[in-house]
């Protein structure tokens, strides 16, 4: 640590080559692209190159890049969904703009080939709730954390953890309910 | 008593269904980065230190800078109107004495000339 905020470049390639595929797989959970996942991962090396001077080791490294990661993560979510809005506002005034829909199911390339269809449910269902229940969860599902280290990454409690993963588990139910519902009609 | 079996046998298989979704996700692995992020990496940290306009965009394109803008174009055309409606109140005013003064010169030139024998 003490190279990397030195600026030592060798330093800087073994930390992406350690850390990319956490940072990889936690964007990839949030964002369910694998491009902007992609982005997001350059994005948070980046920043940590830039801001590790700043890193007193209060908190584990991994808390610290974790917490990058979900707020660029966020942060993208937040963008796109912006970009969805301004091009239906130009189709509305009979610009075509950019392309609307994107309506192609996200396949986790991790996800065991057996389960790909259920997850792809399971993916569309995270969607439908709120950040902080959807960061949890995947957190606990996709990159095995425990709710201590959770609530460490999200700066809570762990009792609060305990309540968005039950709150999670229950709003995910709930929609996944009504998209099986829908689909054995 | 057919359709109730059913009805109870559709509800447990979406039961199994949305148990089956909740679970999916255990023993998946890490999903990787494709290759040469390193490389990725350094080329775009070289491209953003070079564009110093791209910079001044980005700054541009937050949320607030283009809030205080907009508000501040807004605010300026506010204002002249305001401005432009209250002098327009003043040469309305000018323009209605103008003509009175004017008939009345008209008027006093006809008289004057009506008075020819």
């Amino acid at each position: 640590m003490e190279q990397l905020q030195q600026g030592n470049e060798s330093a800087f390639s073994k930390l992406v080559d350690e850390w990319q595929d956490m940072v990889y797989n936690t964007a990839i959970g949030i964002v369910q692209n694998p491009q902007d996942a992609d982005d997001i991962t350059q994005e948070v090396f980046m920043q940590v190159y830039q801001s590790i001077s700043s890193f007193k080791g209060e908190s584990k490294f991994s808390t610290w890049l974790y917490r990058i990661t979900l707020s660029k993560a966020l942060d993208q979510e937040k963008k796109k969904k912006r970009k969805k809005r301004f091009a239906f506002v130009q189709q509305l005034f009979g610009n075509q703009g950019e392309e609307l829909v994107q309506s192609i199911e996200f396949e986790h390339p991790g996800i065991l080939m057996e389960k790909k269809e259920s997850a792809q449910a399971l993916f569309k269902a995270l969607k439908q709730i709120p950040d902080n229940q959807r960061i949890a969860f995947t957190l606990h599902k996709l990159e095995g954390q425990s709710y201590l280290e959770i609530a460490e990454i999200m700066n809570t409690s762990l009792y609060a953890v305990e309540s968005l993963m039950s709150r999670a588990k229950a709003n995910l139910k709930k929609q996944l309910n009504k998209y099986y519902s829908n689909n054995n009609q | 008593m057919t359709q109730k079996i059913k009805g109870m046998n559709k509800k447990e298989n979406i039961n199994q269904q949305v148990n089956e979704a909740l679970d999916s996700f255990d023993g998946a692995q890490r999903a990787s980065t494709s290759a040469y992020l390193l490389t990725r990496i350094r080329a775009r940290m070289a491209n953003e230190q070079n564009s110093v306009w791209e910079q001044a965009g980005r700054f541009i394109a937050r949320p607030w800078v283009f809030a205080l803008g907009l508000f501040l174009i807004i605010g300026t055309n506010v204002l002249l109107i305001i401005n432009n409606n209250n002098a327009a109140t003043t040469s309305v005013a000018e323009q209605i004495s103008t003509p009175d003064e004017l008939s009345n010169t008209v008027a006093t030139l006809y008289d004057f000339e009506n008075n020819e024998p």
